[in-house]
């Protein structure tokens, strides 16, 4: 974190050079920005993409814009200022992102978007898109399997502003929903936070205490779900999350989270920076401006190879 | 002057009826955008045209696909196979199905029917019967369908499902769910590469289940 605040505070000054019209002699610079590394998983994507720039030979500049399309609009001034020759993007919204990402596509800087995307093509040179739908889907099959197919549960759902959140509850609902007996008795969100999610937990279970399943829109409020269950006493209740964290690794482990999704956080970075160095080298495109990347299940029996948002084969 | 005239008003008339298609194709195409984007239609429409013919061509007998997949994934995902070419999915293979059927689950709404096509008496393949069917291999298994193509991947995630919806509706719902054990069974589907030991679960575009 400390680094991070060093470089968002360089970012800044350099916003400042270019308002004085400096000239920026930075050759060899990729611009990483992501949503806050509060979140494991989006601190595994810039530490990804900084490993893989390193490895090529960049510079990276690493920045965060918390969720916060305005100040993700200065970072890319930011970077734009600093002549840099990639900005690799986690963005702040699928509409909102289009016209800070068209900014730099204008100032001559590609840019390489990672886990969400954006509602236009030709803008960014290549979308990664983490198939948050794909997952759900998973991770709400697993829970229906886990529940019988029958059962009263509750849903977390995240963060209202991020496309995910919306997205994954949709594709929970899309296999839940064929299941007449499973009833959903309360659905809230609880801001992926993990404090929030054990208190809208811990009220939700005194209004609605025979429940039988909580599936969670990520890992952090899964944990905060299954602290909550098991403070109540309730150790029957199956919790599912979304991401594959170390954290929740270790509860499914230990037994008590049953399932997770992960995400291929750190893989799809690296390969969002090795696209933006063939760019840059020889001006050549991925095939497809949007990829997909899949989700895969994680449960009891393959968790022992989840490391840090990878599975080992 | 006469022919000047005449000229203009053929050239005004076939610039006004050009201009004329041009504003309607323009406005179809705008109320195409502004209505409700329609994945059944969307699957209902490329279904009898493109998908079954497809799947026709493409579809070898499973013996035949899983031993390929055996010996090489990548060259038998070539040859029996699609995946898209950018991403991280597995290749969808798509198969006939000949055989009998050795166990069934119907009592999941995820229903299914394992078959043998070997006559070792053990299960081959696992067939989703529905009403729920998990995945979207029926998509997945298209070379003339395209993520890229749409908005989003919530639009293609519902295009996907609308393939599940449509076998559902046309042939699963018409399925027999009892006794079906020793039965004989033929279907053409898709199926993503399995891990490791298990069986696939293929996805039926077409399917009987006889006597």
């Amino acid at each position: 974190m400390k680094v991070t605040r060093r470089l968002i505070t360089v970012g800044f000054a350099a916003v400042m050079a270019a308002g004085v019209a400096m000239p920026s002699f930075a050759a060899d610079l990729i611009a990483i920005i992501t949503p806050s590394h509060d979140n494991p998983f989006f601190k595994a994507e810039a530490v990804g993409a900084e490993a893989k720039a390193k490895e090529l030979g960049y510079e990276a500049l690493v920045l965060v814009h918390d969720d916060d399309a305005n100040k993700q609009s200065q970072l890319i001034d930011t970077a734009i200022g600093r002549g840099a020759k990639a900005i690799i993007l986690d963005n702040a919204g699928a509409d909102a992102s289009v016209a800070a990402v068209q900014k730099a596509k204008d100032a001559g800087i590609p840019s390489f978007l990672i886990d969400r995307e954006i509602n236009a093509a030709g803008v960014a040179v290549s979308q990664i898109v983490s198939n948050n739908y794909q997952g759900a889907q998973l991770g709400a099959e697993e829970f229906v399997k886990l529940m019988g197919e029958k059962g009263n549960y509750v849903e977390l759902v995240g963060k209202e502003s991020d496309t995910n959140a919306g997205i994954r509850s949709k594709g929970y609902h899309d296999v839940i929903d064929e299941y007449p007996d499973m009833k959903m008795v309360a659905q809230q969100s609880a801001n992926w936070s993990q404090t929030e999610a054990y208190s809208k937990m811990e009220t939700i279970l005194q209004a609605n205490p025979d429940i039988q399943g909580v599936i969670a829109g990520n890992d952090t409020m899964a944990m905060g779900a299954i602290a909550a269950l098991q403070a109540a006493g309730k150790k029957d209740v199956i919790v599912t999350g979304f991401d594959g964290s170390n954290d929740v690794r270790d509860s499914i482990k230990a037994g008590g989270i049953k399932a997770t999704v992960l995400q291929p956080a750190y893989a799809q970075a690296q390969l969002a920076v090795q696209q933006a160095h063939d760019f840059i080298t020889s001006g050549k495109k991925p095939a497809e401006e949007k990829q997909l990347m899949d989700c895969v299940l994680i449960n009891a029996d393959n968790a022992d190879k989840l490391e840090t948002f990878a599975l080992k084969d | 002057m006469r022919f000047k005239a005449a000229a203009v008003i053929v050239f005004a008339a076939a610039f006004g009826l050009a201009g004329c298609k041009f504003v309607k194709t323009a406005d179809k195409e705008k109320e195409d955008q502004a209505g409700a984007f329609d994945p059944d239609t969307l699957v209902a429409e490329m279904w009898d045209g493109k998908v079954l013919p497809y799947l026709e061509k493409r579809a070898a007998p499973l013996a035949e696909v899983l031993a390929a997949t055996a010996a090489d994934p990548d060259a038998a995902g070539r040859k029996y196979g699609y995946k898209a070419k950018q991403g991280n999915a597995p290749w969808t293979f798509m198969a006939k199905v000949d055989g009998v059927i050795v166990a069934e689950e119907t009592n999941s709404r995820a229903a299914y029917v394992d078959v043998d096509v070997d006559g070792d008496a053990k299960a081959d393949v696992r067939v989703s019967i529905g009403p729920a069917i998990r995945g979207t291999a029926l998509r997945d298994c298209l070379d003339f369908v395209d993520f890229n193509a749409f908005k989003n991947q919530i639009e293609w995630a519902q295009f996907g499902k609308a393939f599940n919806t449509h076998v559902n509706a046309t042939i699963l719902e018409k399925l027999p769910r009892e006794g079906l054990t020793g039965k004989t069974v033929t279907a053409t589907g898709a199926y993503p590469l399995p891990a490791k030991g298990q069986l696939p679960q293929l996805v039926p575009a077409t399917i009987a289940i006889g006597g």
